[in-house]
């Protein structure tokens, strides 16, 4: 038994301190200093060790502590009752978010990639490894609830034994759950990945959260006795629980079904087939699409004929969405007066607010994964395809097009803001309007020139369609956290308004002069 | 026409893969790029293709009119897992490059008897490249490397997954190819090497060097061969 313990507890250390390893080697400019022998070297793979060892002891206590924290104390406070209630307040939410943490989060169906190389690929015996396992992840529970529920407990005016009680009806609930599927499995055979929860499950988990916190809110509280009873009925289930745990003796097929329809997920070449084959159905079967172009105008309209379904299907229906929101703010506004005030103040201060919004309804990182996948990916391989000109002709054709499907939901919501401003009560400078509409076009022309410059300057793919360039996904990062905040900026919108103008004319020449200086050597498959 | 890799060295990370590439290859012939696993026949090829930088060398053509750099149009690159735009019919992307080299491609034909001469049926001339066999889409990434009549011909396990028709077909096609131009083909399988090529090229420990077959008959030529690789893996 204790050898199962350290032979699981190596395996986990060993994966967990590679993959801190590779994380680290993955930094931009830190990986350049780093050695590739890194998994080799003494003085790494301690450091690496002691973060891994860290992260057991995090484990143990953080997670127990925020969701302590957060989801217990913060939100109990939020209803304002009186002190003398909060006793009950905290067992309530607490009892309910344990029983569905119990079914969300068992542990024992959670397909995980340790588990999948203990018993799968190294063949470890599958009940040894998993009682082990389960047995530790529950020692964990007990010693991370016990402290948290003293100290939250406490505070929030729970006898002492009632604190004691909350780890054992945690660890409780958990193994009478995990017990119930292992049941429910010897009768039907079906091992529920607790990570991929059926429809049913996700609306009973809706609505225990709505219970949860809603029923505070309108002053409905699981009274306390019943909570003190319900905790102790769930330990006593649970002990009687773990002789199913120990008994049960199909851990070994259990988990070969669990994990191998869970790995085909985690293995990133079976990944990537899967989303290519996805990305393959995106092309239109229509037979009777085709194209009098030439070259590469006939290469373009093929591609955005046959994707129209991921490229101007969706920009009409986020057009169609927008103007009904704008019909309903118009007729708002023509019935309700005392609203315009309020609109109109919104329409000069919150232009920036539009920046998100045009990021988030922007088709350019579908349009450029289909382009690479769908097209690149294969014609990157021809040299023809590869010279100078071409690719810069073929950039202009593509800038052109994006543009456009991404000006049609713009122009309506440029317009429609005008529109909006014109009825809510105008403004003194005419200037306004005609702000409003050219910022928002600018932004989206921005958006669509931003993601096809980045596409061609750093062609982030290699030849298994998997993003290989950190510098890509920090660009993505970096631009949708501007946009986030600029959520935060209130400006009247003459002055920013121009400032977007300004600047977004800016990058687009910028950028366009960049890729005619550099696409041409970055524009390849990465190796 | 001669095809010269001089001193060409490529190392990843400290790995060196190519260590000094310095070779002469003359049209007419077909070289066969015989190597273990991992010995760097795919990233020599990506080199040559351009798709990777080289660490340092240089490769170019020498002609009549004296030397001069590859080109693009120079390079016929076939991958051992084909690649072709999935969007498009087979028709349309023969289409699409003929449109593009109307200039430089002379003598062309039609579209279908270029499809007859690669033997892929009518039927599915227009269906979507997404919905062709591995081995059709091989006959296409072929046809569309040929149409040009590149002067280098690279292909990279070139017959490895196809079935034997098809297999037998490539292999009339390479030889007919090989007037006036080079063609190097990557591969782990011995007996295609023999088969089909004029010289059996090892790349090991990082360079090239040719195997001599004079006087041995092809028992002793394959000892021979793999004698070179084991001892060379093992330095």
């Amino acid at each position: 038994m204790f050898k199962t313990l350290r032979l699981s507890f190596s395996l986990k250390n060993t994966y967990r301190v590679n993959s801190i390893l590779y994380a680290i080697k993955q930094i931009p400019l830190i990986k350049r200093i780093i050695p590739s022998m890194v998994y080799q070297i003494r003085g790494f793979k301690i450091f690496a060790n002691i973060l891994s060892a860290i992260w057991e002891l995090i484990s143990v206590f953080l997670g127990k502590l925020l969701y302590f924290l957060l989801m217990i104390a913060a939100a109990a406070s939020l209803y304002q009752l009186p002190t003398e209630s909060s006793p009950q307040v905290f067992l309530h939410l607490l009892i309910i978010l344990t029983f569905m943490g119990a079914r969300a989060n068992t542990y024992m169906f959670n397909p995980t990639k340790d588990k999948y190389y203990a018993m799968i690929l190294l063949g470890m015996d599958a009940k040894n490894y998993t009682l082990i396992n389960y047995f530790y992840a529950i020692f964990k529970i007990l010693v991370g609830f016990t402290l948290c529920g003293l100290i939250f407990g406490r505070l929030a005016g729970l006898p002492i034994w009632q604190c004691i009680l909350i780890p054992l009806f945690v660890a409780g609930a958990k193994i009478t759950v995990a017990a119930y599927e292992l049941w429910k499995y010897e009768k039907t055979g079906i091992a529920n990945n607790e990570n991929k929860l059926g429809g049913f499950m996700w609306i009973l988990l809706a609505v225990l959260l709505v219970a949860t916190y809603g029923l505070p809110a309108i002053g409905i509280l699981i009274p306390t006795n019943v909570s003190i009873m319900v905790m102790i009925v769930t330990v006593i289930l649970g002990l009687l629980s773990v002789g199913k745990i120990l008994t049960f003796c199909y851990y070994k097929p259990m988990y070969k079904e669990l994990l191998v329809r869970a790995t085909m997920q985690m293995d990133p070449s079976a990944q990537t087939k899967i989303q290519q084959e996805q990305s393959f159905k995106t092309i239109s079967t229509d037979r009777s699409i085709s194209s009098n172009k030439k070259g590469f105008e006939y290469l373009n309209e093929l591609f955005i004929k046959r994707h129209q379904k991921i490229l101007w299907k969706s920009a009409k229906k986020i057009t169609c969405a927008v103007l009904v929101i704008i019909a309903v703010v118009l007729i708002l506004l023509m019935f309700a007066p005392e609203v315009r005030n309020k609109v109109n103040g919104l329409l000069m201060t919150y232009l920036p607010y539009f920046a998100f919004i045009m990021y988030l309804i922007n088709r350019g990182t579908g349009f450029t994964r289909a382009l690479f996948v769908n097209c690149d990916h294969s014609l990157l391989t021809y040299s023809f395809y590869k010279k100078p000109k071409q690719i810069l002709q073929l950039f202009q054709i593509r800038l052109g097009e994006i543009i456009k499907i991404n000006l049609l939901p713009a122009v309506v919501i440029g317009f429609g803001l005008a529109l909006l401003l014109y009825v809510s009560g105008g403004t003194d400078n005419l200037l306004n309007y005609a702000v409003l509409f050219a910022s928002i076009i600018c932004m989206s022309i921005f958006f669509s020139v931003h993601y096809l410059t980045i596409y061609y300057l750093l062609q982030p793919y290699n030849a298994e369609t998997q993003i290989k360039s950190g510098t890509y996904q920090l660009i993505m990062w970096i631009t949708y956290m501007v946009c986030y905040m600029m959520i935060q900026v209130k400006m009247p919108t003459l002055v920013f308004g121009v400032m977007t103008i300004v600047f977004c004319v800016l990058y687009c020449i910028i950028a366009s002069i960049l890729v005619f200086k550099l696409a041409p050597r970055t524009f390849r498959i990465r190796p | 026409m001669k095809f010269i890799i001089e001193h060409l060295s490529k190392s990843f990370d400290k790995k060196q893969v190519l260590r000094d590439i310095d070779f002469t290859f003359e049209s007419g012939k077909i070289y066969g790029l015989l190597g273990r696993n991992g010995a760097g026949k795919t990233t020599l090829f990506n080199c040559l293709n351009g798709d990777i930088k080289t660490d340092a060398g240089r490769f170019f053509m020498e002609t009549d009119n004296g030397i001069r750099g590859v080109v693009p149009e120079d390079i016929g690159y076939v991958l051992s897992t084909p690649t072709v735009p999935e969007f498009m019919t087979g028709r349309e992307f023969l289409k699409f490059f003929l449109d593009i080299h109307e200039d430089t491609i002379s003598n062309s034909k039609s579209i279908d008897e270029y499809f007859d001469y690669m033997s892929i049926d009518a039927e599915d001339r227009d269906k979507l490249l997404k919905d062709y066999s591995h081995g059709m889409k091989n006959k296409m990434q072929m046809l569309i490397n040929t149409i040009a009549q590149p002067n280098l011909l690279l292909l990279d396990e070139p017959l490895t997954s196809l079935d034997v028709v098809v297999a037998e077909e490539m292999k009339q096609l390479l030889r007919s190819l090989k007037t006036g131009r080079i063609i190097i083909l990557s591969t782990h399988i011995m007996d295609l090497a023999l088969d089909l090529c004029d010289e059996i090229v090892l790349l090991n420990y990082g360079v090239l060097e040719t195997v001599d077959k004079s006087n041995l008959d092809s028992g002793e030529f394959k000892d021979k061969i793999i004698a070179t690789l084991r001892e060379d893996g093992n330095v």
